[in-house]
């Protein structure tokens, strides 16, 4: 039960939600870069949400499904064929054994997600599947996925699972006419919602109102973070001390000594000296990790109180999304 | 001692973590503060606490708010309220459990040419004899301040302010995993292979983090290091069986 990598594109890892008890041994969170995406490809297929899945960066994949596999595709906008045959993503699909499975990038997005049904037998590592690269621990052998690499599926399957492949179970590629709505991407400027950094008010006033009237543009990133360039942000001449070095989160967006904004990512470190202006909202990092070099996003605060319903709702939704598909399943 | 709670202030850094603030300078006081405050928190943890990451002059409590939210007991309709209200009933526990208990933890280190990189430029710059550095090196104790940077990382404290040394004008690409190194008043250990500015001046054959041991740093905030010198040939036999 498994598949094989046959090509693995720019950076592919396993995820899962991360990993957050050894964090005060400055173990990175890790996880996927877009939670949002990554929830949705596991509820897709059945799983529990924060199942390990494989994370994709841009196209070039292809994979070999070693037996039958239910699969779901969620996140960048990515053309996807199996057997040559164009599938829809954003839905459970049905994948005979011995099909080759092939992504190619469109135009929008940076990270997808690859769920497979029952989840992939990675060994935990300080209580998650999910790859460190900077420590070399977690996913397959603590490393990007290679080509030749062959990944088993674990064996035991939810309910959900079992009913979604009872239906779409055959000898040829089927999915389900249903699908769910994901991100809504866009060439445009995505506005992304903060709440204030401890550090904000080191900075002067008409810099913080510049820093949300103003675009920044991603310049280059990983998954440790993003340089983002535009207006450079400085301090009141009183608050020019440096920053004893402190929790940072993914999310929280530093200001370097000459001004310049560093939006820190799923692999960041645990802590940093940088002064925090701000910190991208829970649900709106989704947004910023399928952000690609060129992209432009614009800053706008909204209160933590109002952060933190959001963050509430986004839980709730995935839970009844997690009914609805175990719904259909039973259709 | 007690904690004393009231000296500190609270900032959210994420709708999943607050730090809990005290003052903006280091501090042995403030250090010991943050380690029992560390300890009893962990040991009478609220619902949804996932972790607390010990800083210089900060502990941040990192949380699930759909759990937190649910406990009834504390007061208040935010996770900020409700930490509030927890914190000042810390206040009222017995803190017997949280006396302040340091670990000492040797650290065997060889001070070999081959290890002690930059050695003789600080024997230059502070004109003392090698055995001099390393002599002022050993004699002091260095107090965890947090463990950050890399995966093991220690910051540690209590450098004699004789070996304060600039960092080297141009970093190298590779700093072996092991390297114990100085830059500024700063004195840490390297777990990890990665490059850096500090000035070498020796090795520890000790893995510093290792994910597949029971507690995989082998230091926490709180801990306080010894360096104990040892010869070449120690720190073959040493190595061999750690790294092994």
């Amino acid at each position: 039960m498994g598949l094989k990598i046959i090509k693995p594109g720019l950076l592919s890892t396993i995820q899962d939600a991360g990993r957050t008890a050894y964090l005060d041994q400055a173990v990175a969170i890790s996880g996927a870069m877009d939670q949002f995406s990554f929830s949705l490809a596991n509820l897709l297929v059945g799983n529990d949400e924060n199942e390990a899945v494989i994370e994709f960066t841009f196209g070039g994949i292809e994979i070999l499904a070693q037996s039958d596999l239910l699969i779901a595709f969620v996140g960048a906008q990515e053309f996807i064929t199996i057997n040559e045959m164009s599938v829809p993503s954003h839905r459970p699909v049905f994948v005979p054994a011995q099909s080759t499975l092939k992504i190619s990038h469109q135009n929008q997005g940076k990270f997808s997600y690859l769920a497979i049904a029952g989840g992939l037998d990675i060994p935990l590592v300080l209580e998650s599947r999910s790859t460190f690269l900077t420590a070399n621990f977690g996913g397959f052998k603590g490393r990007a996925l290679q080509k030749g690499d062959e990944l088993t599926t674990q064996e035991s399957l939810s309910e959900t699972s079992k009913n979604l492949l009872k239906k779409l179970k055959g000898t040829q590629v089927n999915f389900t006419n249903w699908s769910i709505p994901t991100h809504q991407f866009s060439a445009q400027t995505q506005f992304i919602r903060i709440i204030k950094g401890p550090e904000l008010e080191w900075f002067d006033n008409l810099a913080i109102a510049d820093f949300v009237s103003e675009p920044y543009q991603i310049t280059d990133g990983n998954r440790m973070g993003v340089h983002l360039s535009g207006k450079l942000v400085q301090r009141k001449k009183s608050h020019l001390q440096e920053l004893l070095s402190t929790a940072v989160v993914p999310g929280t967006i530093q200001v370097s000594g000459n001004g310049a904004l560093i939006l820190l990512m799923a692999d960041c470190q645990t802590t940093g000296g940088y002064p925090r202006i701000g910190k991208v909202i829970e649900v709106d990092l989704p947004k910023c990790a399928q952000l690609k070099t060129g992209d432009q996003l614009q800053f706008e605060f909204i209160s933590l109180k109002e952060a933190e319903k959001l963050y509430l709702e986004r839980s709730k939704d995935l839970q009844k999304l997690k009914a609805s598909v175990q719904f259909k399943s039973m259709e | 001692m007690v904690p004393d709670l009231k000296k500190y202030i609270l900032h959210p850094i994420s709708e999943k973590a607050i730090s809990i603030v005290f003052g903006n300078q280091i501090s042995e006081a403030i250090r010991q503060q943050i380690s029992r405050l560390n300890r009893l928190i962990l040991a009478n943890p609220f619902l949804g606490l996932l972790n607390a990451i010990p800083a210089y002059t900060t502990l941040t409590l990192f949380f699930e708010p759909s759990i937190l939210l649910k406990d009834t007991s504390l007061k208040g309709s935010t996770c900020s309220e409700k930490i509030t209200f927890y914190l000042a009933q810390l206040e009222n526990l017995n803190q017997n459990e949280a006396e302040n208990k340091s670990r000492i933890i040797k650290i065997p280190i060889c001070y070999e040419e081959v290890f002690g990189l930059d050695l003789a430029e600080l024997s230059s710059i502070h004109q003392l004899s090698k055995e001099e550095i390393i002599q002022l090196h050993t004699e002091a104790a260095y107090p965890v301040y947090m463990i950050g940077f890399v995966p093991g990382f220690p910051y540690l404290g209590g450098l004699n302010p004789v070996l304060n040394s600039p960092r080297k004008a141009s970093p190298r690409k590779v700093i072996p995993a092991g390297s114990v190194g100085i830059a500024g008043m700063q004195t840490g250990i390297y777990p990890l292979a990665t490059p850096g500015g500090w000035q070498i001046i020796g090795r520890t054959p000790l893995k510093l983090f290792d994910a597949y041991r029971q507690q995989p740093s082998l230091l926490k905030a709180g801990d306080v290091v010894k360096f104990e010198p040892i010869s070449f040939t120690d720190f073959q036999k040493i190595y061999q069986k750690e790294w092994a």
